[in-house]
């Protein structure tokens, strides 16, 4: 299994913090309470953690905002103590995607989309096998430029997006529209923590592809700094897209009983070190021992340090695995 | 199988082999040879190479110094044995055609030279991005290796041109030309500065900064330096679409540090243009596996007939012919050499 550490520029604290986000936010907020508020939603309450399957017992409270979330101390996953419907889900994203809600199709996420294709290419080359063949699971409905982009960034590959649409339990549909596909590679960047079973996804998946395919997803991440500093007041904590905040570790777990081996790990995410930096200059009283002086003080420099730190460490708030069916 | 080993030089290197050999199994060492016996050795030693023949071994691993290396070489081929020797091979290309003639005449027997850094994972792992293809063309390589000269410098027999046939870049930079011409060819067209800055007292160079192109136009520069006072290997591949580097490299003494595989992609403007600095993922590679592939490697060639790869007495002679082609391409330093030579005969 190995490691990789992303190396890129700090983002600017914009791209999560900025009008277009904030306004995202409060409407998937909005959407969230309408449905706690709402009589008819089926709730199905999680009984262990999502990730590694220890009792909820053993967990601790994580947020109790809006819905109540809880932490596995077994495997420091971050789950929501009770999931609606995988179909209302869904109806929820299409919903805010129809209404472009926060998607800002003049913002530039070219480097976003680069850096999904790189990694396809290097573990592609790495593995010394083809994967020629690559079928997008909801990514293009979340980012409707991403698939013009594959076309004309993605060279001698090419790419079935399957779209976003309401889903049973099971995800049948998905089975169904993959299984005719039979990829040599899935990638999933933005799945894990909005879904209501991620482990019947991953399931689904796993049955309906060839042994050998290479699954890459990406997801939040529970080991971040971020998520263990600020906790459900992170900027980037909107309820409804983090169901399941995987670590590390309870990802592996999961993917050990799906049947699915790791072939890498990484924690690419960028914006811890700005996130924490933002809140600790913003919050007068914020008091953490260490962190508060250590943010007070830092530079631009400091910062990228700090996230290049976390990255080695598997400790940012995003995470990426290479699996193989 | 299990091969009978005889090792000829039980120094640091001829040990480190013994341990690899112990790891893989498929060796048993029943005897070794140095100019003193070692009580506490682990197997029979004697101090006549010749006696190692009485034990009747099927492979002879060969950690003498350059200038007895052909010797040992030629005996082991010519009485029948496979042959795993330390690099340099000998002290110049004359040395290697010799051990190519015996290597001819022995017929199937196994000769395997230890240029190890071939086998190290973050080199592998860049050979396997660079033959993907994705990354394009390769433009040109960079690399540096170096150390701090050391204790006892002068008095070491690496430093003694008569034994070693040069100085640090026949005994490290050699590494670094064997990479060059493991990801590119052989290269021919050579030009170069050789140096001796600090260790003056010897008559090898301490630095040798060499610029050489291939029949494809691809351009490497090496730096091999005893006086890098900070230990350095880092070795850069500039491609059309992106970039390798490989930073530190894992050795017996741990002081090059780690080795980290960086590598990038290009990511392109509108007009197809890269933009500077992509996004790099970088890879760490912790744990030395060299000695136990190289020995790996060597086991299947002799008892499973597999070709060898890595450590060819073709690459043997490619790269000692580099060596000397860097060192010949420094008019001054072949006049500093050709006056020491004179002045020891004279002495003599
Ligand atoms: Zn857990």
């Amino acid at each position: 299994m190995q490691t990789p550490v992303f190396l890129d520029h700090l983002p600017d604290f914009e791209t999560v913090a900025g009008e277009k986000p904030e306004q995202y936010r409060l409407t998937r907020n909005k959407a969230l309470l309408d449905l706690m508020l709402d009589c008819s939603t089926d709730w199905t309450p999680r009984q262990a953690c999502p990730a590694c399957g220890r009792d909820r017992l053993k967990s601790r409270n994580f947020s109790q905002t809006l819905l109540e979330f809880l932490r596995c101390t077994e495997c420091n996953t971050i789950y929501a103590q009770r999931v609606p419907d995988q179909k209302v889900l869904d109806q929820l994203r299409l919903e805010i995607i129809e209404a472009q809600v926060g998607d800002d199709p003049g913002k530039d996420r070219e480097f976003e989309f680069t850096s999904l294709m790189n990694w396809v290419s290097l573990t592609e080359a790495r593995l010394q096998r083809r994967l020629d063949k690559v079928v997008d699971i909801r990514f293009a409905s979340q980012a409707p430029r991403w698939p013009e982009a594959t076309r004309r960034l993605s060279h001698g590959r090419s790419w079935d997006f399957l779209s976003l649409t309401p889903e049973n339990t099971e995800f049948d549909e998905l089975c169904a529209r993959l299984a005719h596909l039979s990829p040599k590679a899935i990638l999933m960047p933005a799945e894990l923590d909005r879904v209501a079973d991620p482990e019947a996804l991953m399931r689904a998946i796993k049955q309906s592809v060839a042994s050998g395919t290479v699954i890459f997803v990406a997801s939040s991440c529970a080991d971040g700094l971020e998520y263990e500093i600020l906790g459900a007041d992170s900027p980037s904590f909107i309820p409804l897209d983090r169901l399941t905040v995987f670590s590390i570790n309870g990802f592996q777990a999961l993917s050990a009983r799906v049947g699915l081996s790791v072939l890498e790990v990484s924690t690419p995410g960028r914006l811890d070190a700005v996130i924490l930096d933002r809140y600790f200059k913003g919050t007068e009283n914020a008091n953490i021992p260490f962190w508060s002086g250590f943010f007070q003080e830092a530079d631009k420099n400091r910062l990228r340090d700090l996230q290049i730190l976390l990255q080695r460490s598997l400790k940012s708030g995003i995470l990426r695995f290479v699996l193989e069916a | 199988m299990t091969l009978r080993v005889a090792i000829i030089g039980y120094g640091k290197m001829g040990r480190i082999r013994h341990e690899a050999m112990e790891r893989h199994g498929g060796f048993h060492v029943v005897v070794a040879c140095d100019t003193a016996v070692d009580p506490a050795a682990s197997c029979p030693m004697v101090t006549d190479p010749m006696a190692v023949y009485d034990y009747n071994p099927d492979v002879i691993v060969c950690s003498v110094p350059n200038k007895m290396i052909p010797d040992v070489v030629c005996t082991a081929l010519a009485r029948g044995k496979h042959v795993f020797s330390e690099k340099p091979p000998g002290r110049n290309s004359e040395d290697v055609r010799r051990m190519m003639g015996a290597e001819k005449a022995a017929g199937d027997r196994v000769l395997k030279f230890g240029f190890n850094h071939r086998v190290h994972d973050a080199i592998e792992e860049a050979k396997k991005l660079i033959d993907a293809g994705t990354m394009g063309e390769l433009y040109f390589m960079r690399g540096v290796y170096g150390k701090a000269g050391g204790p006892n410098y002068a008095q070491n027999w690496r430093n003694d041109p008569a034994q070693s046939g040069g100085g640090i870049l026949i005994d490290q930079g050699i590494h670094m030309l064997d990479l060059f011409q493991m990801f590119a060819g052989r290269f021919r067209d050579v030009q170069s500065f050789v140096q001796r800055n600090f260790w003056t007292d010897v008559p090898v160079e301490d630095n040798a900064f060499a610029l050489m192109k291939n029949a494809d136009g691809i351009v490497a520069s090496v730096h091999s330096s005893a006086t890098q006072w900070q230990h350095t290997f880092r070795l850069e591949l500039y491609l059309r679409n992106g970039f390798v580097s490989v930073d530190g490299i894992l050795s017996a003494s741990g002081s090059y540090g780690t080795e980290v595989l960086t590598v990038a992609l290009n990511r392109l403007d509108e007009g197809g243009n890269p933009i500077p600095n992509p996004e790099s993922q970088e890879l760490r590679f912790t744990e030395d596996k060299s000695w136990d592939k190289e020995i790996a490697e060597f086991y299947a060639a002799v008892a499973e007939d597999e070709p060898l790869r890595c450590g060819t007495s073709q690459q043997a002679l490619d790269v000692m012919e580099l060596v000397e082609a860097i060192y010949a391409a420094d008019p001054e330093w072949c006049r500093i050499v050709q006056d020491h030579k004179v002045q020891e005969n004279q002495e003599g």
